[in-house]
């Protein structure tokens, strides 16, 4: 909220008569410029001694936030962006990719729901072996619930004859960030997208961050949710515009982990695995509650729903050793349909 | 004598009614976008479609959006497409543009299918189009490729923005004049103004009102300013240019009443006030705002016959102006089905 003295020195017409002229109607900064019918102001400034300036002022300052707003993109626009910049990341699993038509996709929030022990970390670290190793693109994996394991994520990495060399080379590439609560998730994402930033303007392309995970989004969320207060709720949606700025913005695949809520077991809430890959956001939020004649509760609620691009549901089979995928939800394909896999993949 | 003329020019009238309606009946047609083409919208209209997610709520505004953005005739070829543009402020930031490519490349395939029983082959080459019109009366598959050209002009009149918060989404409106009276000038006008989601930011907004600090004399940024300022600026749009908006609205709490159709239509019998099938959260600015309200609900799957998986299966129900059908359509890969019933 930068108050509009602060402008002066760019534009001299906004000197202290306007800034007088502003605050006699409450404007202080340019937020409170934005909520203001302008057309009235104009008005009120045509009683004043000095209109023709004031008016001036009012319609630069009116350019000045023309100059930040985005441009309006049309329909080839569009397109040419998603053909160029947005590549879809396999997902480490042939399965998944079938269903998923090629993977992960950069610039958009996959969300992997299932009840625990379904499978979904193994899932995270498959996608984010995947990823450091065959797209070369470095990972960014946010772990809540201290369930990261760099031993496994090498498993995953192809072929028993795969160098030393080149193990330590991917693994590398994957850096792990323990985070317990949503304010440290912020401050984690905040200083990612400034880092991205300057990279950008750096112009450095290799080994650029491609997938993000977070590893049981419900388990930052849900301690903060509660009760009809808006807090819990407005933190999380600001969370997960964060996360869809960072993959729109800056071409990255979120993956992001939700843990069911069992009937009865309030403990166990779903954590959402967020597998942030600077490519892909996959966030994953499931939840299953008592709800009404037993039908599932969204665990973080109804307003998580609209956050994820896609929604993935793992389901696991224990007597055939299977865990199925399902489509509960994506953008561009009909939901409900799966695929299912066999247990104990080593790698591809 | 210059006095007499003076005032008798000022008497004469300046058209009659019959020229004035049908100056009014060509600037602010009527519209009849599919799938809401049970009630014809006028511009100035405001329609809100609710639905919990996922109910197909940005399928709709994609095929109303290419209903649209094509048009009305193109080689000979009747698609019967408005040929304005389309603005589309995505709050939900969710939009996949292969989506609306799929089902674009789509109608117009099937425009040229069953067009003037004429099939034709265009050809690009650097430029240059060669369009030979084979008259096949036979049901020889050949290749019916959609026009490209024709493809791309329907894509450029979608324009498209995404905003993250309030603040951008205020600030693009205050803009929004200045764009619109440059795309106008050349040459196409706008028809609809989309918003995907104006309950968007509804959590974030409630936030910032009890965080309200500085009382006096200020207008904070709170919930019901930001909703007033926004519903301020989208009806000066609407006085100069003649749009209609469709905005689509999340509900954010659970449904109450876990009813079907059935359900609601024995208990409306009683009731003398018809209860919205949602609780309703926006401010009451909008609420005044909205002309035109629309709900979809879920309505259980449908099995397809030729043994795929089942689709699942929405209703669309018109609440304001209220109507008594109610469309019944599913979603199928390539485009929306026509309702069935």
């Amino acid at each position: 909220m930068a108050p509009l003295k602060h402008l002066e020195m760019e534009n001299p017409i906004i000197d202290a008569c306007f800034r007088d002229f502003c605050s006699s109607h409450g404007i202080l900064t340019v937020e409170d410029f934005l909520i203001h019918d302008l057309y009235e102001l104009a008005a009120f400034a045509e009683r004043q001694v000095d209109a023709d300036r004031l008016k001036e002022g009012i319609t630069v300052m009116l350019s000045l936030v023309e100059v930040k707003c985005r441009p309006w993109l049309n329909g080839m626009e569009l397109l040419e962006d998603l053909q160029r910049n947005k590549q879809t990341l396999s997902s480490g699993d042939n399965g998944t990719d079938s269903l998923l038509q090629g993977g992960l996709r950069e610039g958009q929030v996959t969300e992997l729901v299932g009840p625990s022990s379904s499978g979904k970390t193994q899932f995270c670290m498959q996608a984010a072996a995947s990823v450091a190793e065959k797209q070369e693109g470095s990972v960014f994996y946010i772990d809540t619930g201290n369930s990261f394991s760099a031993r496994r994520i090498a498993q995953f990495i192809c072929g028993s004859s795969a160098a030393a060399v080149l193990r330590k080379r991917v693994l590398s590439r994957i850096s792990c960030h323990t985070v317990y609560d949503i304010y440290t998730m912020f401050d984690t994402l905040q200083g990612l997208e400034v880092a991205l930033r300057s990279q950008e303007q750096m112009n450095v392309n290799e080994c650029r961050l491609r997938l993000l995970v977070v590893d049981s989004i419900s388990s930052l969320i849900t301690p903060i949710l509660g009760g009809s207060g808006s807090q819990g709720r407005a933190l999380m949606v600001a969370l997960g515009y964060l996360l869809k700025k960072l993959a729109h913005e800056h071409n990255i695949a979120v993956l992001v982990l939700l843990k069911f809520r069992g009937i009865g077991c309030v403990i166990l809430l779903q954590s959402s695995f967020f597998l942030i890959s600077p490519s892909v956001l996959k966030v994953t939020n499931y939840t299953v509650g008592a709800g009404e004649n037993g039908k599932t509760k969204p665990a973080l609620g109804e307003t998580w729903k609209s956050i994820p691009h896609v929604r993935l549901m793992l389901s696991r089979d224990n007597r055939n050793n299977s865990c199925t995928i399902s489509i509960l939800k994506h953008t561009s394909m009909l939901s409900g349909q799966t695929v299912t896999r066999k247990d104990n993949q080593q790698c591809l | 004598m210059r006095e007499h003329e003076a005032a008798r020019d000022w008497i004469r009238s300046d058209e009659t009614a019959k020229q004035m309606l049908s100056r009014v009946l060509g600037d602010r047609a009527f519209l009849l976008l599919p799938p809401l083409h049970r009630v014809p919208l006028r511009a100035g209209n405001v329609v809100e479609i609710t639905g919990s997610s996922p109910t197909a709520k940005t399928q709709i505004l994609i095929q109303a959006a290419i209903a649209c953005i094509l048009p009305k005739t193109w080689n000979g070829v009747h698609y019967g497409g408005l040929e304005k543009l389309v603005l589309f402020l995505d709050l939900d930031c969710r939009f996949d543009v292969m989506r609306l490519s799929d089902m674009l490349k789509h109608r117009l395939l099937e425009a040229n299918r069953i067009g003037n029983g004429a099939w034709w082959q265009l050809e690009e080459s650097s430029g240059v189009k060669n369009c030979r019109g084979a008259q096949d009366k036979s049901k020889s598959k050949s290749k019916i490729v959609y026009d490209e050209e024709l493809y791309v002009s329907c894509m450029k009149r979608f324009l498209y923005l995404r905003c993250y918060d309030s603040l951008e989404l205020l600030s693009s409106l205050k803009t929004l004049h200045y764009r619109i009276r440059l795309q106008e000038a050349c040459g196409s006008q706008v028809g609809v103004l989309m918003i995907d989601s104006i309950g968007a930011f509804h959590w974030t907004d409630r936030l910032s009102s009890s965080l309200a600090l500085d009382k006096n004399n200020r207008k904070s940024l709170s919930l019901t300013n930001v909703v007033e300022t926004i519903v301020q600026e989208m009806k000066k749009l609407m006085r100069v240019h003649s749009l209609v908006v469709i905005a689509t609205k999340a509900t954010i709490y659970e449904e109450k009443y876990p009813t079907n159709e059935n359900n609601r239509k024995l208990s409306s019998n009683n009731d003398k006030a018809q209860q919205p099938p949602f609780r309703e959260f926006m401010p009451s600015s909008w609420q005044a705002f909205v002309t035109h309200k629309i709900f979809i609900r879920k309505s259980g799957d449908h099995h397809q016959s030729s043994g795929q998986q089942s689709l699942s299966a929405y209703s669309l129900e018109w609440l304001q102006p209220q109507l008594s059908s109610i469309d019944r359509f599913i979603v199928d890969d390539v485009s929306k089905l026509d309702p069935f019933k």
